[in-house]
């Protein structure tokens, strides 16, 4: 492995910290504002199962981003992450909760601007896209599988310690799944602007062998592995801020956040759909703050208007504020980063593709 | 087969055993109670009823015991987060029936009240009022912990306990003013009277706070 490619990297792994401090907040933010799990034990499970996720299922999502932009030199790679990493940390530090997706899109498209590369807006619209429906599918999602619980707490009547002891072992399940979806659809918002210009060859390990993109995932999921452990605040936020959540509830919003995210990232799935005629969901990497904010609201709707009166609606306007300056910021950071690393540190950001 | 130490379940388990235990032991001691009113009234302070008292007052040491462990295994595992306050509030109406029950029972081994043959209906159809509220608080405790919504079918039934105690215990106390009795006696029967009103005062305020714990846990 160069050190070059090591040092450029090094904002990649930044951005994959700050994933990990924000992210992992949407996986088990509910279980640890609950109090059901603490706060270790959330963030090691996450750490273990996010890098399991990035480097078995990473492949997928991250072809989806590079259809929005191929930075092909390091220099580029290294800016688009550093400007993503800073937006996702700066929104981090004021307890927000960001999308890792858009500050990368954000940066892409800066980086596209800088080089004078046309956006593909096929790509762009799908990822927009998903804007829309993740947090109304991970509404949906929630609305369904509460209520689907309550009557299944009502047939079955399970003991109130019982109830306690299963809501425990079904978000650490639900919360080991969301870390694994996280992992394979993320990834690609930390790594995937390094694929096209990584150096990184086969690695065996015996028993099996890493492809040079897994040895880069690994090292991506490691760094969000390693953010996880610095996400309390942001779980506090998720988990009490918009709505106040039960521990079951707090599984629902897990369950719905997984499902979301797997959705946009199986390719098994996308067979399935395609395979019986429907038209087929677009493997891209989706922000999963997105989806847990719908599936809170979408739980809290499942209460009746008594529940939606319940939702704290600032927190909510505030949160999208931060959609839509996300990626407004990360592209603004991100031409002017260019800009100075290629002008005053005199690296190649990008080098000219020849049409034909 | 020897129990397996590391279980996740284990600690779960054993506060079920353990918070089924208390709801046992208070209604363990409300049925010694009622028993032991009712052999008092008819023939005096002895053995049996001696046996009784101290049965009600093995079921509070139980029951203190029962209480302290619950809330220290809840709050040092976590247990419960969202619902612990209630369970613990729960868990102290409980007691605190357990030790009215034994404090009633006390009082009567100490002073002996005579209780003139023409009460004898009345005073244990009071006690056996009270200790029947005592019994509904304890069956909504248990559907608390399965079925809350179930809880009320048992809530309405204290009350109409508590009714039905004080009902009987006004009369009671005003036949006794009413009687040839000597005012010393009077003041006497009427403190022991008292005392079973307020055991039946003290089941229903369990009934309330188990009404807002059960509505809490259903929405």
């Amino acid at each position: 492995m160069e050190l070059t490619f090591i040092v450029f990297l090094s904002s990649g792994l930044f951005l994959g910290w700050s994933l990990g401090a924000n992210d992992a907040a949407n996986v088990f933010g509910t279980a640890v504002g609950t109090r059901m799990l603490r706060f270790y034990t959330a963030a090691g499970v996450c750490a273990v199962f996010v890098v399991l996720g990035a480097v078995v299922s990473g492949a997928g999502a991250s072809h989806g981003l590079g259809q929005l932009g191929s930075i092909n030199a390091l220099g580029g790679s290294f800016t688009v992450a550093l400007a993503a990493a800073i937006t996702v940390y700066g929104m981090t530090k004021l307890g927000l909760p960001v999308s890792t997706t858009q500050a990368i899109v954000g940066g892409i498209i800066g980086w596209n601007l800088f080089s004078a590369t046309p956006t593909d807006t096929t790509a762009l619209s799908k990822i927009v896209g998903t804007w829309v429906a993740c947090p109304i599918l991970g509404a949906l999602f929630a609305f369904v599988l509460y209520r689907l619980m309550q009557k299944l707490i009502h047939v079955t009547k399970p003991h109130l310690l019982w109830l306690d002891q299963g809501t425990r072992i079904g978000l650490v399940l639900a919360g080991a799944l969301g870390a694994y979806s996280l992992g394979a659809n993320n990834i690609a918002n930390v790594v995937g602007v390094f694929v096209p210009a990584s150096t990184l060859e086969d690695m065996s390990l015996g028993l099996f062998t890493l492809s040079g993109q897994q040895r880069l995932f690994l090292l991506g999921g490691l760094a969000v592995a390693v953010g996880a452990f610095f996400s309390r605040r942001v779980m506090m936020t998720v988990g009490n801020s918009i709505v106040t959540v039960g521990p079951v509830g707090g599984w629902v919003v897990v369950v719905a956040h997984s499902m979301v995210l797997f959705v946009f990232a199986s390719q098994s799935l996308q067979a399935l759909i395609t395979n019986i005629g429907l038209p087929a969901i677009p493997l891209v990497p989706v922000s999963s703050s997105q989806a847990v904010v719908g599936a809170v609201c979408g739980l809290a709707l499942s209460h009746g208007l008594k529940g939606a009166r319940q939702i704290k609606w600032s927190v909510l306007r505030n949160i999208a504020l931060g959609w839509v300056a996300t990626p407004a910021i990360a592209a603004l950071i991100s031409y002017i980063a260019l800009y100075f690393v290629q002008n005053v540190f005199e690296q190649p950001v990008y080098y000219a593709v020849v049409a034909g | 087969m020897a129990e397996l130490k590391i279980s996740p379940f284990r600690r779960t388990r054993e506060l079920k055993t353990q918070i089924d235990e208390m709801l046992d032991v208070v209604s363990q001691a409300a049925l010694a109670y009622k028993h032991g009113i009712s052999q008092y009234i008819r023939r005096g302070w002895d053995e049996s009823v001696e046996e009784k008292c101290d049965l009600v007052s093995q079921c509070e040491s139980r029951g203190d015991k029962l209480r302290s462990s619950i809330g220290q295994s809840m709050y040092t595992e976590m247990l419960l987060p969202d619902t612990s306050g209630d369970v613990l509030g729960l868990l102290g109406s409980l007691d605190r029936l357990l030790d009215d029950l034994e404090h009633c029972l006390n009082v009567v081994r100490i002073e002996q009240p005579e209780v003139p043959p023409e009460y004898h209906d009345d005073w244990i159809e009071c006690a056996d009022n009270a200790a029947e509220a005592v019994e509904a608080v304890v069956l909504a405790a248990r559907s608390y912990f399965r079925d809350p919504i179930a809880a009320r079918d048992h809530i309405h039934k204290i009350h109409f306990y508590e009714k039905s105690t004080q009902t009987i215990a006004l009369r009671l106390i005003e036949r006794i003013f009413k009687s040839d009795l000597p005012l010393d006696r009077k003041m006497l029967l009427r403190g022991h009277v008292w005392l079973v009103d307020r055991l039946a005062d003290k089941a229903d305020n369990a009934g309330d706070a188990l009404a807002i714990y059960a509505v809490k846990r259903s929405v």
